[in-house]
């Protein structure tokens, strides 16, 4: 899914900030991405959706080597990725529907199947109730879930996050963190990059270790309290007035504390119970 | 996504950028509406002055003035050998009294000065009208030439000459206008792709998220566009309608010959479309030109 091949990346000045990186990462793993401030945890994660390019090596991302994807194609290829931030990165005085609805903006879709998506995404997150809502207007443990569900909202093969619970305290970094551990569960790659040690060691898995930009460890470790999950919900009908809160009870699911890298998983497939709309389907 | 609802969006989000800046967006407004106010009014003098000289053109003369002393007899003559010529419409024959009575009626107040002495003030003449094709076709300067070569000919007075003259100034008037309303034009695409450019940094972090989603370029830089191309219709809109009131005020208020001459008639529609079109040509160029880089 995601193959780096002995890249480096040397801005301006012959600074470089990731020297010969190599690893492999298969569709549908959970990877932390870790490493001091400056190891080069960015730079790797702007690699992947082509916000740098490679000064050396070849990056494959979904088959496609991202550094021969020509500039016109480059949105294409990002519509593959969700990306999400320390820093949320949500426009205030947008509202949080508005936020999450870029992308089917972008490509289009009409408005009715803008707010179904809108719905689906946010009640994966659990603010399905807050689609009118401004971004001041919710903690900061809610605005990163409006950026998560906006980084779902087509949901992507890959999902990057930069830090994401950097900016909240103990508890929402839990909540956040579950939240992508469910969202890796729906098959999706995720890669995210922390400093934070301690999480690592909670919650266990995959971890590439960068130092200085060299890759110096890919290891797979057991946590010490894997979260216990569950599966987030699937999609419903939208309803046409303003939505209320979800009342969720699906199942609930563990995620096994693997000391091994997870293989292959693909989305949950079939039709959805009777009475239910099919996932909406949008182009890329 | 389809062109039409890309264009659809495009003008949505062109039309609330334009509201929400409508101070700056007023600014950028207004120095196309005047620059093309200054262009517009250079191309409607210049038009009337090009279709005054036409209308005379249509009507050329040639006035031959006979030296004092040429014998009434003589005159049906050279009218005669006048009337020979191809290009010769008409000959009117102005005798010496003829035209002292016109030289009264014409400028009364100095009816005085010609009545003092004794005689015929006023030379006899020749007024030709001529034909103007043929007088175009050639020949014409040398039949001309023949006529002053002649004993009793004092002066030949060529409309022609006055004429070209005239033609000099409406192409100087028209060179001044283009001149003019190209510096002011642009400072007008200047001022829009510096209203634009601000536009696009405020909105930097939306673009950064749109970039980040998958958004095209097109689709990130359409709304920019189309904000620019609005801006330049009405300024071209505004400065058409600021012409025409001017034109309606100075036939309102003045019946002059320079009124008549430089505002006798407004500007035809392929000129006004000419005006709109600049503008939204000034308005897509200052936004494309402010976006040009990539550090949109």
């Amino acid at each position: 899914m995601i193959q780096f091949f002995h890249v480096s990346k040397r801005f301006p000045g012959g600074q470089a900030a990731l020297e010969e990186v190599t690893f492999d990462i298969a569709r549908g793993q959970f990877v932390f991405l870790t490493g001091a401030s400056g190891a080069g945890k960015t730079t790797l994660l702007r690699l992947i959706f082509r916000e740098e390019v490679p000064s050396d090596g070849q990056i494959v991302v979904n088959g496609r080597n991202v550094a021969s994807v020509p500039p016109s194609k480059i949105p294409y290829l990002r519509r593959t990725i969700g990306v999400v931030f320390q820093d949320f990165r949500l426009i205030a005085r947008k509202t949080v529907f508005e936020n999450v609805t870029y992308l089917p903006r972008v490509l289009g879709l009409d408005s009715r199947k803008q707010r179904q998506l809108a719905y689906h995404s946010l009640r994966r997150v659990g603010l399905a109730h807050r689609l009118n809502a401004f971004p001041p207007q919710l903690s900061g443990g809610e605005q990163q879930r409006v950026a998560i569900a906006r980084a779902l909202i087509n949901e992507p093969d890959i999902l990057i996050a930069d830090e994401p619970t950097g900016n909240l305290d103990p508890d929402l970094s839990r909540e956040i963190l579950r939240l992508f551990l469910q969202v890796n569960l729906r098959g999706t790659t995720v890669v995210l990059a922390t400093h934070d040690r301690d999480t690592i060691q909670r919650v266990g898995g995959r971890v590439l270790t960068l130092d200085r930009g060299r890759l110096v460890s890919d290891t797979t470790i057991s946590g010490t309290e894997p979260p216990e999950l569950e599966l987030s919900p699937e999609p419903e009908p939208v309803p046409e007035a303003e939505p209320s809160p979800a009342a969720d009870s699906p199942p609930e699911l563990e995620r096994s504390p693997e000391s091994e890298p997870q293989p292959e998983r693909s989305p949950p497939e079939g039709n959805p119970p009777e009475g239910q709309e099919p996932p909406v389907e949008i182009p890329r | 996504m389809s062109l039409a609802r890309a264009l659809r969006y495009f003008a949505r989000e062109a039309c609330l950028n334009l509201l929400r800046g409508w101070r700056v967006s007023l600014l950028a407004v207004l120095t196309i509406t005047v620059s093309l106010i200054l262009g517009g009014a250079f191309l409607l003098a210049s038009r009337n002055l090009a279709g005054s000289v036409e209308g005379w053109r249509g009507q050329l003369r040639v006035v031959v003035y006979l030296k004092p002393g040429t014998p009434p007899s003589g005159l049906p003559r050279l009218a005669a050998v006048a009337r020979a010529a191809p290009w010769v419409a008409r000959v009117d024959v102005v005798s010496p009294a003829a035209a002292r009575q016109r030289f009264r009626e014409t400028f009364p107040t100095l009816a005085d000065v010609i009545d003092s002495g004794e005689g015929e003030p006023l030379p006899a003449s020749l007024e030709m009208a001529l034909r103007r094709e043929q007088a175009e076709a050639g020949g014409l300067d040398a039949w001309l030439d023949s006529w002053r070569r002649r004993p009793e000919v004092a002066m030949v007075d060529d409309d022609r000459e006055w004429l070209g003259q005239v033609e000099s100034a409406v192409a100087v008037v028209r060179a001044v206008g283009l001149v003019l309303g190209g510096i002011l034009l642009g400072a007008a695409i200047f001022t829009i792709a510096s209203i634009i450019r601000l536009t696009a940094y405020l909105h930097h972090e939306e673009i950064a998220i749109m970039r980040l989603v998958g958004a095209t370029e097109f689709f990130i830089r359409g709304p920019f566009y189309v904000e620019g191309l609005i801006q330049g219709l009405i300024g071209g809109a505004l400065a058409s309608a600021g012409l025409y009131a001017g034109y309606q005020l100075i036939h309102a208020r003045s019946r002059s010959l320079l009124a008549t001459v430089l505002a006798g008639q407004f500007l035809s529609l392929r000129q006004l479309g000419l005006l709109l079109l600049l503008g939204a040509m000034a308005g897509l160029i200052g936004a494309v030109a402010s976006l040009r880089r990539e550090s949109l």
